[in-house]
């Protein structure tokens, strides 16, 4: 037996023969990590397509020549991660970017605007106005939109027809109308499916309500205005808590229902109407994902008592770090990736179509709505008319705002409490604009 | 009621709850499985079949069957409806994940009995000034939540080139793992009498051997329980591996279970069947050693 096993003394030999293994076991380590060369972008994007994405990165590598460190993270703890990288100053060059986080990042200086990058900007004639000015923040442009799309209204078209039914409702008088009728016929029980869970779709589901009541949470100046009686915010609240505890036509469960198992609930046939997502049109009427398949149809928005067919549409774009941004090569690499993704790619809007026609994503930009292919795609599961008229309805989120993430906890808290009856309408929405207010003062 | 009836009473309402609690335990496990051999269609019936009508492989034949390729424009994968083409296509990167736990969960294994024993017994045994007070040092360091330590962590483990290598998951884990193995360990060696210590030396025992002839085998529980909670929390821990991997070389399980849902069109079914995979070595784990388990956690908590 070796003389550090038996020797009664060598416990200090011990401790340093210990920290030189674990230092050279480091150093080893260290070594095995891969190699990068310089001019290797590195592209951040959360785990969603990848294969279509996979497909475009390499396609861009073999134009250019310039190597892409591909990397993805789940959508839910996308930011946290990306903000752990940035201030861990990790190399990041091009990155997806929610509009909800623009402000934040902006602020930070992780971002950078690209206003100075003609062939970027250049794409901003044939985007969607609500993309445009998502991407937009204190007078820059910090990117360009690959995806968007909206809160839709859909409908279960063969419960309409059984409850006697001919067309959608218009209004969200009607649909508690129909949905009454419905109930009362045992042909759901509770018609209308709707995701109040506290999670990121939240403000988008919030978002359709509110403005489709003709209301705002903020107004133009960034002054909360939801608590406001005039400005719709209380009237699409009150129309949620009756529909819930009044009408009983939405499901008291909805305040636990997140976006994904408010789809789920809704493709399994428990529900005649829902909010969701427009993308997901494509596996409700999809046989092998939902049993509702070739029933479903998009219709507008229902409008409220002073309010219209509007809804919130959301994007996600192509941003520059700023570590990117501040050396030219990375910067003009960046640059011809992010047109790669979000303008065109050899001359047409690859990666967009790609999307669509892969897992049926929206787009914001306009021409495609004219593209044959995309057409023809979409018509086997949905009108493409409807889509593209909801579309030209839809509103950026106005809530957008770097201390938006603190403020949206509040507000959800409040919805719910209103909805399960611990606090009035008024009174929720008092408490949103206060924190709101709060928030802003504190920059 | 007869003392024999209300025996037979109580025994069934026992009998009862203990039904209760077992499909409660069970049935997320059991839909779990069963829900992991049904198509999408059929996992979102109303009423649910716990037992599947049309069972189905394709969502493990997407993980297993899956072979390297090139992606391009001709080969990436869509969403088909006709073909069931909604499982993503980084299903093929869960058994890579899978591996990658493995070794990193087997790693801190070792890595934990290495550091640990000896720790545990010094403190146990050998009386040194702060010895108390290193004991509850230790036991400070995992007050501090895992959120607060990702930047720093993130910091060293950039400053060491390990970012996307699972070296940086091994080293971070065992700063997790370590202060709880010696906890648990230090109260098994306190209950093992000192004179079993003394005998050894007495007996010309090293230190070393002390530990490795007398006490390691009178520990065995204990050291079981050091090494399924070493194990379970490097298999399961989330945060960490999100941060510090970023590609299949490195991932772990849970990091690649967990983009399946942010996928466009993710399979519930098929993530189902990746819970499955996941579960599996924890579990048989769990078997291997259950007669230990108890033991071992409790073990030197009464001290007589």
């Amino acid at each position: 037996m070796s003389r550090i096993w038996t020797h009664p003394s060598s416990r200090r030999g011990f401790l340093r023969n210990s920290a030189a293994m674990g230092l050279a076991g480091t150093g080893l380590l260290g070594l095995a990590n891969r190699a990068q060369a310089a001019d290797t972008l590195n592209y951040y994007t959360w785990s969603a397509a990848v294969d279509t994405v996979k497909a475009h990165v390499a396609a861009f590598e073999k134009k250019y020549g310039i190597p892409v460190n591909y990397n993805n993270a789940p959508w839910a703890q996308f930011r946290d991660t990306m903000v752990t990288k940035f201030v861990g100053g990790a190399p990041v060059d091009v990155v997806w970017v929610s509009d909800s986080w623009l402000p934040e990042w902006a602020d930070a200086g992780w971002l950078a605007p690209v206003d100075g990058y003609p062939e970027i900007m250049k794409y901003d004639a044939d985007v969607d106005d609500f993309c445009n000015q998502s991407m937009k923040y204190k007078g820059h442009q910090y990117g360009l939109t690959y995806y968007s799309d909206y809160m839709a209204f859909f409908y279960d078209e063969e419960k309409l027809k059984k409850a006697g039914f001919s067309k959608p409702p218009e209004t969200w008088e009607e649909v508690v109308a129909q949905s009454t009728k419905m109930k009362q016929a045992g042909i759901s029980e509770y018609p209308l499916m709707l995701s109040m869970a506290r999670e990121t779709w939240l403000i988008e589901f919030l978002s359709a309500l509110v403005y489709s009541h003709g209301g705002r949470f903020v107004d133009d100046a960034g002054n909360a205005v939801m608590a406001d009686p005039a400005k719709g915010a209380q009237a699409a609240m009150q129309w949620v808590v009756d529909a819930v505890n009044k009408h009983k036509i939405v499901s008291p469960a909805c305040v636990e229902t997140g976006e994904l198992n408010g789809l789920k609930a809704f493709s399994s046939g428990n529900h005649a109407f829902a909010l969701i997502g427009r993308y997901r049109i494509r596996s409700l009427n999809d046989p092998a994902q939902s049993k509702i398949a070739g029933h479903v149809r998009q219709a507008l928005m229902p409008a409220g008592p002073h309010g219209s067919h509007a809804t919130v549409g959301w994007m996600r774009f192509h941003g520059m770090t700023a570590q990117a941004a501040k050396d030219r090569t990375r910067a003009a690499n960046a640059a011809k990736l992010i047109e790669w993704f979000g303008g065109k790619a050899d001359g047409k809007y690859q990666f967009q179509k790609m999307l669509f026609l892969d897992i049926g994503s929206g787009f914001g930009v306009k021409s495609l709505f004219q593209d044959p292919e995309i057409r023809a795609a979409y018509q086997k599961y949905s009108d493409i008319g409807m889509a593209e008229k909801q579309q030209s309805l839809a509103h950026k989120k106005d809530v957008v705002a770097p201390w938006f993430g603190e403020w949206d906890e509040v507000n959800g808290t409040a919805w719910q409490s209103a909805i399960l009856g611990k606090s009035t309408v008024a009174d929720a929405l008092k408490t949103s604009a206060q924190s709101w207010t709060k928030l802003r003062k504190q920059g | 009621m007869t003392p024999r009836a209300a025996r037979i009473g109580r025994n069934l309402l026992l009998l009862a709850a203990s039904l209760l609690f077992l499909g409660y335990v069970l049935a997320p496990v059991a839909w779990l499985v069963s829900s992991s051999f049904q198509s999408e269609s059929e996992i979102t019936s109303k009423p649910p079949h716990w037992i599947p009508h049309q069972p189905t492989l394709k969502n493990f034949e997407a993980i297993f069957g899956a072979g390297e390729r090139d992606v391009t424009y001709e080969t990436r994968r869509k969403a088909d409806p006709s073909s069931g083409g909604f499982i993503p296509s980084t299903a093929k990167n869960l058994l890579p994940a899978m591996w990658n736990s493995f070794i990193v969960a087997i790693s801190v294994v070792v890595l934990n009995l290495l550091v640990s024993v000896p720790a545990a017994y010094a403190m146990a045994k050998i009386r040194f000034i702060g010895r108390q007070t290193s004991i509850y040092a230790m036991l400070v360091t995992r007050v501090i939540p895992d959120i607060a330590l990702v930047v720093p962590f993130f910091l060293f483990i950039r400053k060491l080139g390990l970012l996307d290598h699972v070296g940086s998951l091994i080293i971070t884990y065992l700063a997790i793992t370590i202060p709880f193995s010696v906890f648990i360990l230090v109260g098994y060696f306190e209950s093992l009498p000192d004179e079993l210590d003394k005998a050894a030396r007495v007996d010309g025992c090293s230190r070393l051997q002390a530990l490795l002839r007398v006490f390691l085998p009178l520990a065995l529980p204990s050291l079981v329980a050091m090494i399924l909670f070493a194990f379970l929390t490097s298999w399961n821990e989330f945060l960490l591996a999100l941060m510090f991997t970023q590609t299949p070389a490195s991932q772990t399980m849970p990091i690649v279970v967990a983009s399946f849902t942010s996928d466009f069109t993710i399979s519930f079914s098929f993530i189902n069947a990746a819970g499955v995979l996941a579960v599996v070595p924890p579990v048989i784990l769990a078997i291997v050693f259950e007669r230990y388990i108890v033991s071992g956690l409790t073990a030197g908590a009464v001290k007589g």
